[in-house]
């Protein structure tokens, strides 16, 4: 799929998890072949533990990686006192130092290994939740100035990572995972991998002694064999779901990010609200209050002027009549700019209908049932106006020759679905009319997906929370 | 005539009363709500209503839908829905029963008083009086549909002003034609639309349907 993904997709996998949850469809064993299902199962089955075991295989690897090293440079210390005796002593402070620097510095890259291995296998992004660092900015005398004031780039780069890997909660919080990683990830990664071991040891034990008893006796190996390759196909995911579970945010994080999110749309929404009362007072200030005052002097000039010249009075009035006439057409496209009428006497449905007869296009409205009751005015605005955007765009970019609306409403959210024919390529570019739309859709948590490959058809869906009164 | 006004703005119903008053009209009755200008419709007798669209209690298309509901009640019965603005949705539904002696003008179009009243006549007697504001949004946005596509340019511009109302001695004024020119026109346009109605009015209201349904 070449779309621009903004938001989750209606029923599909979560791209972004902002706590808990488990991992999604696994992505990899892609076998297409065209027989009988069970054929195709049996075929397909030791694809699946086979790439079950390698991924354990990888996940037991992945989890160590961290702890090894620390564990390595406290067993060379060990080592060199309990060895070398008081010389030894003299080399305790340097790999005391060796060992600190792993645990800082090691723990970032080893975390970023499983995260990848996480979005890989599950297409679940496990996001980190470091706090942002403060841009590094070139100062007039050449420096750069980041935490610090420094000469070179890559020192003030390398000092503002060190300080974060030091300072930051987030940091300390993944190294506690990183060093219980070996036995809640690996260990419960590896069991097919131990069952299968175990099997194969018993085996050959039992086949080169002749002392170990009887035939039946000997196939004991067998269970744990069958036991490790039946749990190939599974254990990782247990694995992954821990792990997930362990790099997710600590709730506090998480809750921060929500309300640093809140208050970023409540400035938006905020901005836009000021903006749009702007706006809405000097059309009115320009426009039907000029006209109103021009209306009276109109009016009362021919009152002054009726008994002396009843021809100019005329023509005053038909001037005023006139007046009158452009001052309604302005109020009425303010108001139509606010709420369509439709949209406040009929609903969302009905305007929709009637903003499908407006555009130089076929339109097909398609509404499912049980969409009788009124949505929450705000709401339904937003998604009227993204809807009108979104015709908008197809209208002019698109070449399109038909359009098809569709509202369908599904366990907690209203859907809005609008495809065309035409051919594609659109975006949500950042500067674009249709990443201010996912933008206004955010403040009521709504979701805009774009599915619009280069050649079309553009499938565009609007997505907000909403239970059916 | 016999004409109630259904509006809930004392300023403008008092407005129009005086307006049709002076000119020879009675206003036999008024109403302020949806309910009661479906009870004023149904109970009445009357040669026309005027109805706005927008009304109480729910200040929704209350209006509107008294107006539909008493025309599914008593077939024809002549309504002129005067509105803030003008939608192509409701003059649909509007047309919709085929049973002619709808209208569907803008408020303001009442400051130009005699083709108010002409519009106003035109609805009784069982036409069609469209704000040209509807029309022209549909030859805006209409794509030539395969009947229309039959049509020529001229018998086009005739459709749509018939599709506004106007007769035949009207459009030819509008156009600078004469009036039999105009009455070919129609009657060819009737004959590629395939309307064979004996009825003038009838097939006027027809066409305008034709028209008004072409995109859909």
């Amino acid at each position: 799929m070449s779309g621009t993904r903004l938001g989750p997709r209606p029923g599909g996998a979560r791209p972004t998890l902002a706590g808990g949850g488990g991992p999604g469809r696994p992505q990899g064993a892609k076998l297409v072949l065209v027989t009988a299902p069970w054929v195709s199962g049996i075929v397909r089955w030791p694809a699946h533990a086979g790439l079950g075991l390698a991924r354990s295989v990888i996940l037991l690897v992945a989890s160590v990686l961290y702890p090894a090293p620390l564990a390595l440079v406290a067993w060379v210390a060990w080592l060199t006192l309990t060895r070398d005796g008081r010389s030894g002593a003299y080399a305790v402070p340097n790999t005391l130092f060796l060992g600190c620097a792993c645990v800082v510095m090691l723990s970032g890259p080893a975390c970023g290994l499983l995260r990848l291995l996480v979005r890989r296998w599950t297409g679940i992004t496990v996001a980190d939740r470091y706090r942002p660092a403060a841009p590094i900015v070139r100062t007039p005398d050449g420096f750069w100035n980041g935490r610090r004031y420094l000469r070179s780039l890559t020192v003030a780069r390398a000092n503002q990572r060190v300080h974060r890997q030091l300072r930051d909660p987030a940091a300390w919080r993944e190294r506690l995972a990183l060093m219980a990683a070996p036995f809640a990830v690996g260990l419960v990664a590896a069991r097919p991998v131990m069952s299968i071991a175990v099997g194969i040891s018993t085996l050959t034990l039992t086949r080169s002694s002749a002392r170990l008893g009887a035939f039946p006796l000997r196939l004991i190996g067998l269970l744990p064999l069958v036991l490790g390759i039946a749990m190939a196909p599974y254990a990782w995911r247990t694995a992954v779901r821990v792990l997930i579970w362990m790099l997710r945010p600590s709730p506090a994080a998480a809750l921060s990010q929500r309300v640093a999110r809140l208050t970023e749309q409540r400035d938006g929404a905020t901005a836009a609200q000021a903006a749009e009362i702007r706006r809405i007072e000097r059309d009115l200030h320009d426009g039907a209050q000029a006209r109103l005052v021009a209306l009276g002097l109109a009016l009362t000039t021919a009152e002054r002027t009726v008994d002396r010249d009843p021809g100019q009075a005329k023509a005053l009035l038909r001037e005023a009549t006139a007046t009158a006439t452009a001052a309604l057409r302005e109020l009425r496209e303010l108001v139509r700019g606010i709420t369509p009428p439709v949209l406040a006497e009929r609903g969302l449905t009905d305007a929709l209908r009637a903003l499908a007869l407006d555009i130089p296009l076929p339109v097909s409205v398609e509404a499912g049932p049980g969409l009788d009751g009124r949505l929450d005015a705000p709401v339904e605005s937003a998604l009227y106006f993204g809807t009108a955007e979104l015709l908008t765009n197809t209208v002019k970019h698109a070449r399109a020759s038909r359009v098809t609306i569709r509202l369908s409403p599904q366990p907690g959210n209203l859907v809005i679905e609008v495809t065309d024919d035409g051919c594609g390529n659109a975006t949500l570019a950042a500067a674009g009319g249709l990443a201010g739309l996912a933008r206004r859709l955010a403040l009521f948590d709504g979701t805009l997906f774009l599915d619009s490959p280069a050649g079309g058809p553009t499938h565009a869906t609007m997505t907000v929370p909403w239970t059916s009164s | 005539m016999d004409i109630v006004v259904a509006e809930d703005l004392y300023l403008l119903r008092d407005g129009i009363t005086r307006l049709l008053e002076s000119s020879g009209h009675r206003v036999v009755a008024t109403a302020a709500t949806g309910p009661e200008t479906l009870d004023v419709l149904l109970t009445r007798r009357l040669d026309i209503a005027i109805v706005d669209v927008r009304m109480p209690p729910t200040q929704t298309d209350e209006g509107l839908r008294a107006a539909l509901q008493a025309r599914r009640v008593i077939p024809g019965l002549p309504v002129l829905i005067l509105s803030q603005h003008v939608e192509q949705l409701y003059a649909r539904e509007l047309l919709a029963d085929q049973a002619g002696g709808t209208g569907y003008l803008l408020k303001e179009s009442v400051f130009d008083a005699d083709q108010f009243l002409d519009a106003l006549d035109r609805v009784a007697s069982g036409g069609t009086a469209m704000d040209p504001a509807v029309v022209k949004r549909l030859l805006a946005t209409t794509p030539p549909a395969a009947r229309l596509g039959d049509l020529a340019e001229r018998e086009r511009s005739v459709l749509a002003l018939m599709a506004e109302g106007l007769s035949n001695a009207a459009i030819g004024k509008r156009l600078f034609l004469s009036e039999s020119t105009i009455s070919k026109y129609t009657t060819s346009t009737f004959a590629k639309l395939g309307i064979t109605d004996d009825t003038d009015t009838h097939r006027r209201v027809l066409a305008v349907l034709a028209y008004l349904n072409a995109p859909g």
